[in-house]
Order: C-alpha cells, then sequence, then structure tokens
C-alpha cells in the first residue's frame, strides 16, 4: 500500500486530507512535530508528501529542498497563496504540482494518483483497484463496471460518476448540485436534462441486474441510494 | 512688477511729501534759486530711482514667485535670488516640502501595510474556509449545499477584495501575454460550475472563429470575464436559462461579448453602473449587489487597454463586451 505524508499545520484540514487519501485505499500520515520534519520523513518514507507553504519554523519551500536533498518522491503544494510568484517558487523548489485552497477533495486526488502513476509506473501492481460497494453492489469506476451477484454491466462514464456519487454518499443524499458538477464537462455543458436523463439510465443499467427502485429521488435535496434488494447475509 | 509697486508704493508717497517739504523749507527759508534747489531734488530723485531699480532687478525672481505661486511640488526646490530676503522664502519653502514629503511617506507606508495586512488576512481566511467547507461535504443534503453555497459567497468576496486591494499598484502586476481565449471563457465557466447549476442558468459558447489570441494579462482577464459572467447568470436567473458567450472579429479586433437575455438595465442607469458603489434599480432588487464588479472591470480593462461596451433593454437583456484593440488581437487571420 502506498503512504502518503501530510505536512499541513491547520488539524482540521490535515484531518480531512487524510480520511479523503484512506478512502482511495492509501496509507496516510499527518505530521505532528514540526520541527524536525525529517525525522519522520525518514522514519515513514513515503511514496507522495502534500505540503502546506506555511507552516511553524521554516516553511514548505525549505522542507520542499530538504527532502529533495535525500528523495525525488513526488511533492505536491498545496496553499492558500495564488500568487504566480508561488506556484514558481514552489516548483523551482522542487515541488512537482501546486494546489490552491479552498481545493476540491476530488482534484486532489487526481493529482495525488496521477503523480504516483508516473512515479512509480503506470497501474503498478501495488496500487490496489478503487471499488465502492455497498450491500453486494459493486462499482469499479476506473474500469467503469457495475457488479452484482454474479452478473455486470457496462456503464458510461456520466452513469459511473452518478453511481460513484450515490455509494459514495450513501446513506445520504447526494446532492443535485454535487451531481451536476460532477457532470460537468469541459467540452459540452450540462444543463437540468443531463441529469433527469442520466439518472433515467442508471435506473434502467439497475434493472438489467435486477434492481428495482434503488434510486431514490428526494424533492428538493437530490438523489439516494435505497437498499431494495434482500441483503444476504 | 505689480507687487513690487504696491509693495513701495507707501514708500514712494513718502518721498515724494518729503521732496516737496524740503523744497517748501528752503524756499521759506528765502532761498529762491529754482534752479540750485531743482538740481538737489533731482538728484535726490535720481538716487531713490537708483535704489528702486536696484532693488527691483535684485529681487525680481522672488517677486515673480510671490505674485504666481508655485504650480508643482518640484518649484518650491528651485532658488529663487540671492537676496536675504529671497533665501528665507526659499528655505521656508523647502522645509515646508519636507514637512510634507514625510507626512506622505508615512501615509503610503500606513497604506502599504494595510494593504500587506489585508493580504495576508484574505489568504489566512482561506484555510478556515476550506475546512467549513470539507466538514460540510460531509452532511446530509439540503445543509451540504445551502452551507457550501455560503462558503462560495465568501470566496468570491474574498477574491474581489484581494483583487480591490491589488488595483492599487496594478501596474506592477501586469504579467502581459498571449491568452487563448476559448481557453479562459472554459476555465471561467469551470470555476463557476456551481454558481451556474445553483442559479440554473448554463452557458454557451459562441465560437465564430476558433482559436483567438489576445495580448493581455491572463489573471487579470479571468477576473473581468468572471465579473460580467456572475452579473449575467445573476441577471438571468428565473428569466431565461442561457447565457451565451461570443468570441468574433469585428474588423481587426477582437471581441468577447456575453450576452444574457435577464433583466436588463434601466436607461437612467446605464450611464452610472461603471461608477464605484453604483448599485442601480437591479442591485436593490436583487441581494449581494456591491456596486464594485462592474467599476472593476472598468479600471482594469482601462489599465489593460481593452475597451468596454455595453447594450441593454430592459426586460430583453444585455451585452457586455469586452474588445481587444487590433495590435492586441493575434489571432492568426
Amino acid at each position: 500500500m502506498q503512504k502518503i505524508l501530510i505536512i499541513e499545520d491547520d488539524p482540521k484540514i490535515a484531518g480531512h486530507l487524510k480520511i479523503f487519501i484512506e478512502k482511495y485505499g492509501y496509507l496516510a500520515t499527518v505530521i505532528q512535530d514540526f520541527d524536525d520534519i525529517m525525522k519522520q520523513f525518514r522514519i515513514e518514507q513515503p511514496d507522495l508528501v502534500l505540503l502546506d507553504i506555511n507552516l511553524p519554523a521554516f516553511d514548505g519551500y525549505y522542507w520542499c529542498r530538504q527532502i529533495r536533498l535525500e528523495s525525488i518522491c513526488p511533492v505536491l503544494f498545496i496553499s492558500a497563496r495564488t500568487g504566480e510568484m508561488d506556484q514558481v517558487m514552489a516548483l523551482e523548489n522542487g515541488g512537482d504540482d501546486f494546489i490552491t485552497k479552498p481545493f476540491h477533495p476530488d482534484i486532489v486526488m487526481a493529482k495525488i494518483r496521477s503523480h504516483l502513476r508516473r512515479a512509480y509506473g503506470a497501474y503498478a501492481a501495488k496500487h490496489e483497484e478503487c471499488i465502492l460497494e455497498a450491500e453486494g453492489l459493486k462499482l469499479y469506476p476506473e474500469r467503469f463496471e457495475l457488479h452484482f451477484r454474479g452478473s455486470q454491466t457496462h456503464l458510461t462514464k456520466k452513469e459511473s460518476d452518478i453511481l460513484e456519487s450515490l455509494l459514495d454518499r450513501y446513506p445520504r443524499v447526494a446532492g443535485r448540485e454535487d451531481l451536476l458538477e460532477k457532470l460537468w464537462d469541459d467540452q459540452t455543458y450540462v444543463d437540468e436534462n443531463t441529469l433527469n436523463v442520466n439518472i433515467t439510465r442508471v435506473r434502467k443499467k439497475l434493472q438489467e441486474l435486477g434492481i428495482e427502485r434503488a434510486v431514490e429521488t428526494v424533492r428538493g435535496a437530490g438523489y439516494r441510494l435505497r437498499i431494495s434488494w434482500e441483503v444476504e447475509e | 512688477m505689480k507687487l513690487f509697486f504696491r509693495e513701495h508704493m507707501f514708500l514712494i508717497a513718502v518721498q515724494v511729501i518729503q521732496f516737496m517739504v524740503v523744497f517748501l523749507t528752503i524756499w521759506l527759508s528765502g532761498f529762491h534759486n529754482v534752479s540750485a534747489i531743482f538740481y538737489a531734488i533731482f538728484l535726490q530723485v535720481f538716487f531713490f530711482v537708483c535704489y528702486l531699480a536696484y532693488h527691483f532687478f535684485s529681487r525680481r525672481n522672488y517677486y515673480e514667485k510671490l505674485e504666481e505661486g508655485i504650480e508643482r511640488l518640484e518649484d518650491a526646490l528651485e532658488n529663487t535670488d540671492r537676496a536675504p530676503i529671497a533665501k528665507q522664502l526659499d528655505s521656508i519653502l523647502k522645509r515646508q516640502y519636507q514637512l510634507y514629503a514625510t507626512e506622505l511617506r508615512e501615509a503610503e507606508e500606513r497604506q502599504e501595510e494595510h494593504l500587506e495586512f489585508v493580504d495576508r488576512w484574505v489568504h489566512q481566511m482561506k484555510t478556515p474556509l476550506s475546512v467549513i467547507e470539507l466538514t460540510a461535504q460531509n452532511l446530509d443534503e439540503p445543509d451540504s449545499s445551502s452551507i457550501r453555497e455560503e462558503t462560495e459567497r465568501m470566496k468570491s468576496g474574498l477574491n474581489t477584495v484581494l483583487y480591490m486591494a491589488r488595483l492599487r499598484t496594478i501596474e506592477h502586476d501586469f504579467h502581459i501575454k498571449p491568452v487563448r481565449l476559448s481557453n479562459i471563457v472554459r476555465d471561467v465557466n469551470t470555476e463557476n460550475k456551481r454558481f451556474y447549476i445553483r442559479s440554473a442558468v448554463y452557458p454557451k459558447l459562441v465560437e465564430q472563429q476558433a482559436e483567438m489570441v489576445v495580448e493581455s494579462d491572463e489573471k487579470w482577464l479571468f477576473f473581468i470575464l468572471e465579473q460580467l459572467i456572475q452579473n449575467a447568470v445573476k441577471y438571468s436567473a428565473g428569466k431565461s436559462n442561457q447565457i451565451e458567450i461570443h468570441l468574433y472579429n469585428r474588423g481587426s479586433s477582437a471581441v468577447l461579448e456575453v450576452r444574457d437575455e435577464g433583466t436588463g438595465i434601466p436607461v437612467e442607469d446605464q450611464r452610472r453602473v461603471f461608477h464605484k458603489f453604483y448599485t442601480g434599480s437591479n442591485g436593490r432588487k436583487y441581494r449581494e449587489s456591491t456596486g464594485m464588479g462592474l467599476y472593476l472591470v472598468k479600471e482594469v480593462s482601462e489599465r489593460l487597454g481593452h475597451k468596454v461596451e455595453m447594450e441593454s433593454v430592459v426586460g430583453e437583456g444585455s451585452i457586455f463586451r469586452i474588445v481587444f484593440s487590433p495590435t492586441q488581437n493575434l489571432t492568426p487571420m
């Protein structure tokens, strides 16, 4: 399992990052002592580092240079600073990428995955495939496949996105705005219909697997996954 | 000259009286040689006029300066004349100049300090904002979306503050380079995804010519476009579900146009929408109008050398255009 080191002095942000990263099957460690980051770095030997710029004692640029003296692992900066100079500094000091606060967790995850792929070979055996599961319903978001009791079906990108949100949010409601945001594509912009159409398609795909009425509409809020099938013990 | 005479009027009057008194005294004492008396008086007048002439010419600049005042601050530092009174005037002016300069510098330093404070504070606020946003994502709907709507408003408010603070030193902040317009439109749209979705208004990009490139500052152009788009969406919500962004050439100028079918701006407000803090009747009807958006658009565009045009009809919608001059248009023809 790949290990990610989080160097961020705001404990809540660090905590959130840790939860997100662990959800995607990586190991995450948060630095507690900012005086000797290198000691912990040597103990942990992480595969990737998330680094804030404003830290107590020394700043992130300094620590990045220190890390570079002994490791070539990817270093991603996460900072509230948005100036062009800050980004240049970050990359000049040995960083690999720059993410600005407030960040979207999906973007952070996507960047982490892309850098890990690049650094340790494409789809290295170490990396376990991401699976989202609820009571026997399994979604493979990287393959666009949905499995249920031995049968399986292929999904489009949009259908997979919707199911990913539903499973991820289960048992809570997946918000309308969040779903639309996820479907938003840079080339073709979405509108209200895109969501309705795709929800219908998702329901049809679930029917193919023998699941009826599993996607429940919550008026004024969004959609919720309902376990409408009998759960096997 | 005028001032000089006014200044010496009394002296001249006293002298004239003196001549008469001297003449009368000599005359009444019984000495009646007119030509000798007049000769003496003539000598007196001669010396007096000499004195006045010397006095005037040695202090000509001094009188000039007193009469005309100074136009520019630097004039206060020029040497006037060598006469003691002129030197004294110069030293007072110089001293005053120094005092003002110090005060000005202090004021500038204070302002600089304040701007830096604002800048840091805004950046500091981003971390708690991130925490609120991330925490809200774990809540159930509709609270989750509702909280994130508010954090987004705070985020855009903070950004405006940053840009506002940078506006003063905008010339140092420019990085002019070729910018591809369709990219910037896409970036702005992606950045404002949730705002579009929430308002149920969606963008449509119409490129009359693909690959349009202009010379501009990417960051500030992004800001301008974001303001225009946010306005278009805000005043379209509930009236229409689409705004159009057009890219085209007009003559040899490149034009970026944001077109909405929203409320429109009343004629009496149109002249003033670009004024600072002017919100107009629409601003009062819709919430969160600061009256800053279009003012900043205008200011920044002017400094970037872009023109802003506006057309609007109440009830039919508005069109805002950013016109890039022919020299800024790098689109291959």
